[in-house]
């Protein structure tokens, strides 16, 4: 049961998967299918069943045609037969007949004829005169019947002596007539008109040469009514061309036939081009008339036949089964004429309407992929009514649409950019200040506070250099003044407890950079980590260029910081920007991180992610920061800043 | 596009394929019968003769069938019953009525049946003689034994079972014109060919045995040293037999007799009658009918009239004659 089931489910998930493997197929193949299904299979099926149905009732029709026609040719031969008993009744009434067979008219004897051997003679008996001319009126009288009916070819008066008168047969051989085998049966049959069919080994014969196969023979004893004695009998020959006649133009279709067999099974007529030459009474149930099919040479035949009840005969329609009747033949071609246009129409308009469904699907489907692949200028064209069409003006307005968002985004982002970089710069550069600074400078020198004066130019430096005309890009010996200018400030601040080691390769100095880049880390290392730090501090400030990339070095051996405030600090510094627009924590480090962040936004933007700053910090060991900036030989033209930055 | 073009060269191929087969099964079951020539069941030739019921036309009438079966076409025999012109002209207007497709006639009588005939023909119907002719009719073409040939045979067998001597007497029958045109070609080609044959004497059998026997003993009486009797017709041939035999001269005079009736095969196989000429009765009714086939199918260009050298069928035609001797005697009795 359990067993049964699996089987079950997995036929069915079988069908399923093949059912899936259909649902993958193209949707032009689906199509084509579809369209071949609903148009050639009902044609096909309909042409089936009407060249089955056409085929069942032209065979009942012929079959109840030719027992029809069976039964008139029937009839013919019968109406034959019975004029031929006519006849014989005829020369029966006939009382010269009567004095023929009572022996009172004298007729022929067998005579030898080409037995004789030569030159022996032997008389010829004269007859008496008036018995021959009463035998020479029965021959007329039996030849009358000859002139009206042309189709009999002899007639044959015997008496029981084996005399006999005829209009034309004689005996071949002196032997008794009486001894022959249609005698016999004529006797057999007392009086009775018997159809024998052809003749066979007859002693008797004529000069008109007809084969024993062109003659059908009847024959009839005639009786003595008082002693039911029989006195002789009459024979006659029938030509077969009267038998033939009634059969032979009929044609059944086109190869088809009609034969005519004795009782016994033996051929009375058969065409020349015949199928079987004998067919066998056993094969005949005993019905009058029917129909059955027979194989014969290895060809299947079928048999229509009828019987006639007076002569026994039976005619048979004889067709071969592989040859279908010619209507049906016909009938056929045209239905197949038909499914031939039907097929080429199927598949033409099937193909033509899975082309003009599924072409634009694919058609748009291409278009799609190339928008895939990031070219979003492409368009749909085509100003088809359809779906199709109109998924594809949806399709164009989506891709106007994601442009037009696209270059939204792309000029918020540069306009962000340069309020920002504005602001940075106005953040660091008070100007005035400068002016300020140094009129304090000339001043205190003036009044001799040289160390006031070298204090206020430190700061006039740092604030010219900071301001540096607008520019972004200054040369590198620029910025390395600015922080010493810087650091020359802290230092007269924080006198011993700081003290700073500056290192300028010879390389580095000939770069330019981004400007103001070094003083928030140096910055940062003297607020967190040589203040934070207990006793004096050292800085150390390098730059030097490594595998073309100019380095730029602040380490202090200050506080340093935690793992967690490093970590925060690096995941900040990995996005600047968002950094930077969060809401500032409080707390220690907070500035720290601005103007780091500040820093690394903005190398970013303006060089692109592979440069910026690295940290690295041990808690009360010391921070080091390094930044990696591109080598920068000249400064680079406006324009050329512009390109990099769109990229 | 390449594939649909594929999948209609495909469908295309195998229609034509079967339209082809389909025409060439239908030639060859339509070709089977129909090869050569082949008449139709509904064409009928109508066989006309006098006294229908004589044997004499039996033969004909089986060689006028046979070709019938031949050709696929159907016939008829009619005739009058009577030896009566009037009766012949009424049965052939009847067959006329019927419009055949053809028609063999034996003309009772070569003057009467002319315009009857002309009719006939005049209606498109295609009418030939045989055995018996109308010369002045419009008829295509007469088929019959040609008598003086049938002499002419008779003398060259006489000459030759003779050793080209010796005298030679004829029974015949004076006035009638086939029994005149045998002894005319018999005698001419004895005067002609055979010097030292001559014929002593003519008489007259009238086609009676009984007649045909006393003249030839009395012939016999006359002439001692007859060598031979040439008898132009069956019944006299009999007569002429029974007449050697009475005289003890059987196998010693020579008798050529005429037609193959039984009693003069019988003599000739008990060799009393040396040969008799068997005319090719069987060939009047074989090639009239093959004739009228033509005629009817337009297979010729029929003359308007008979002796027209011009005619595209023979308007003579000899239908032969054999010569029956002993030797084959048994090929003309009855099968």
């Amino acid at each position: 049961m359990i067993i049964m089931r699996n089987n079950r489910v997995e036929s069915w998930r079988e069908g399923f998967w093949r059912w899936l493997r259909f649902g993958d197929l193209p949707l032009r193949y689906k199509l084509v299918i579809l369209f071949l299904m609903v148009g050639i299979l009902p044609s096909i099926a309909l042409g089936i069943l009407v060249n089955w149905t056409v085929n069942r009732i032209v065979d009942q029709q012929v079959t109840s045609n030719t027992i029809q026609l069976i039964g008139k040719v029937n009839q013919t031969l019968d109406n034959d037969m019975e004029n031929l008993q006519n006849i014989t009744y005829l020369i029966g009434f006939d009382p010269r007949t009567e004095r023929f067979l009572q022996g009172d008219i004298q007729g022929d004897k067998p005579a030898a004829g080409a037995d004789i051997p030569s030159g022996t003679y032997r008389p010829q008996t004269s007859p008496v005169k008036q018995d021959n001319e009463e035998n020479y009126e029965i021959k007329r009288y039996l030849q009358g019947f000859t002139t009206l009916y042309p189709e009999i070819a002899s007639i044959l008066l015997v008496n029981r002596e084996g005399a006999y008168i005829s209009n034309e047969m004689y005996a071949r051989s002196p032997a008794n007539l009486t001894e022959e085998e249609w005698y016999r049966e004529a006797v057999l049959n007392e009086g009775i008109f018997t159809v024998l069919g052809h003749p066979a080994d007859r002693n008797v014969t004529t000069h008109v040469h007809y084969a024993n196969e062109e003659l059908v023979s009847v024959v009839r004893s005639f009786v003595d009514p008082d002693t039911r004695e029989v006195t002789g009998a009459v024979l006659i020959d029938l030509k077969l061309r009267a038998v033939a006649r009634a059969v032979r133009d009929v044609t059944l279709g086109k190869s088809g036939y009609l034969m005519v067999a004795e009782a016994g099974g033996s051929s009375i007529y058969t065409p020349e081009d015949s199928i079987i030459p004998s067919i066998p009474p056993s094969w005949f149930p005993e019905e009058e008339s029917g129909a059955l099919i027979r194989e014969v040479n290895g060809e299947r035949v079928q048999l229509i036949y009828g019987t006639s009840s007076f002569t026994g005969w039976r005619t048979i329609g004889v067709f071969p089964t592989s040859e279908s009747v010619y209507e049906v033949r016909e009938i056929r071609f045209y239905m197949i004429c038909f499914l031939f246009i039907v097929c080429l129409f199927g598949v033409t308009a099937s193909y033509t309407l899975s082309q003009s469904i599924s072409r634009p699907i694919w058609q748009l489907m291409s278009f799609m992929q190339k928008a895939e692949s990031g070219d979003l200028t492409i368009r749909y064209w085509g100003n088809r009514q359809d779906e199709v069409g109109m998924l594809g003006r949806s399709f164009n307005r989506m891709l106007q649409q994601i442009r037009k968002l696209m270059k939204l985004s792309e000029l918020r982002e540069r306009q962000k950019r340069e309020a920002e970089l504005r602001s940075l710069q106005a953040h660091i550069k008070p100007h005035f200040l400068y002016n300020t600074l140094d009129t304090i400078h000339w001043m205190a020198r003036k009044k001799g506070a040289d160390d006031v004066s070298d204090l206020v130019e430190s700061l006039s430096r740092l604030f010219r250099i900071g301001l540096s005309k607008g520019e972004d890009i200054i040369p590198m010996s620029d910025e390395w003044t600015h922080i010493s200018s810087y650091l020359q400030i802290q230092k007269m601040r924080y006198r011993d407890r700081l003290q700073v080691e500056m290192e300028l390769s010879p390389e580095a100095e000939r770069l330019h950079v981004l400007k103001l880049i070094l003083q928030p880390m140096v910055e940062n290392a003297i607020y967190h980590g040589i203040k934070a730090r207990r006793g004096p501090g050292r800085i150390w400030i390098q730059a030097d260029v490594e595998e073309n990339v100019l380095v730029l070095t602040v380490r202090d051996d200050g506080a340093g910081m935690p793992v967690e405030r490093l970590d925060a600090l690096r995941r900040q510094l990995a996005d600047p920007v968002t950094a930077m627009e969060a809401p500032r924590e409080e707390g220690p480090g907070a500035s720290r991180s601005y103007g780091m962040l500040n820093v690394q936004a903005r190398i970013k933007l303006t060089f692109g992610e592979t440069y910026g700053i690295m940290i690295d910090s041990i808690e009360n060991e010391g921070t080091t920061v390094r930044i990696t900036h591109p080598l920068l030989h000249a400064v680079p033209s406006s324009s050329d800043h512009d390109r990099r930055d769109s990229r | 596009m390449k594939k649909m073009m594929l999948v209609y060269g495909a469908l295309i191929l195998a229609f034509l394929t079967y339209v082809f087969m389909y025409r060439l099964e239908d030639k060859r079951s339509s070709a089977w019968g129909e090869a050569g020539l082949h008449g139709s069941m509904g064409e009928n030739y109508v066989m006309v003769t006098f006294q229908s019921g004589m044997e004499y036309w039996k033969n004909i009438l089986k060689g006028f069938e046979d070709g019938g079966d031949a050709l696929g076409v159907t016939v008829d025999y009619r005739g009058s019953t009577q030896y009566d012109v009037e009766e012949q002209i009424t049965v052939l207007e009847q067959v006329i009525a019927k419009r055949p497709a053809g028609i063999a006639l034996s003309a009772i009588d070569s003057k009467a049946l002319t315009s009857t005939i002309n009719k006939a023909v005049d209606a498109g119907i295609p009418v030939v003689l045989f055995d018996a002719d109308a010369p002045d009719s419009k008829a295509y073409s007469f088929l019959a034994t040609n008598n003086y040939n049938a002499g002419v045979a008779a003398a060259d067998k006489m000459a030759q079972l003779l050793g080209r001597e010796g005298e030679i007497g004829i029974v015949t029958q004076p006035g009638q014109q086939n029994h005149d045109d045998r002894s005319e070609g018999f005698r001419d080609t004895l005067a002609q060919r055979y010097p030292s044959m001559s014929v002593v004497e003519i008489r007259e059998g009238k086609g009676d045995t009984l007649v045909a026997k006393e003249a030839a003993a009395d012939m016999l009486g006359k002439h001692p040293d007859l060598k031979g009797i040439f008898v132009t017709e069956a019944s006299g041939g009999m007569g002429v037999a029974d007449a050697v035999i009475g005289a003890g001269k059987a196998g010693r005079v020579t008798i050529i007799g005429f037609d193959t009736n039984k009693g003069t095969l019988d003599r000739i196989s008990d060799g009393t009658i040396a040969a008799t000429i068997a005319q090719g009765t069987w060939n009047m009714g074989y090639w009239s009918l093959q004739y009228l086939f033509h005629l009817h199918h337009g297979l010729t260009v029929p003359a308007p009239t008979l002796g027209n050298d011009v005619s595209p069928l023979p308007a003579r035609v000899d239908t032969g004659i054999s010569i029956v001797t002993r030797e084959n005697v048994n090929d003309y009795y009855a099968k």
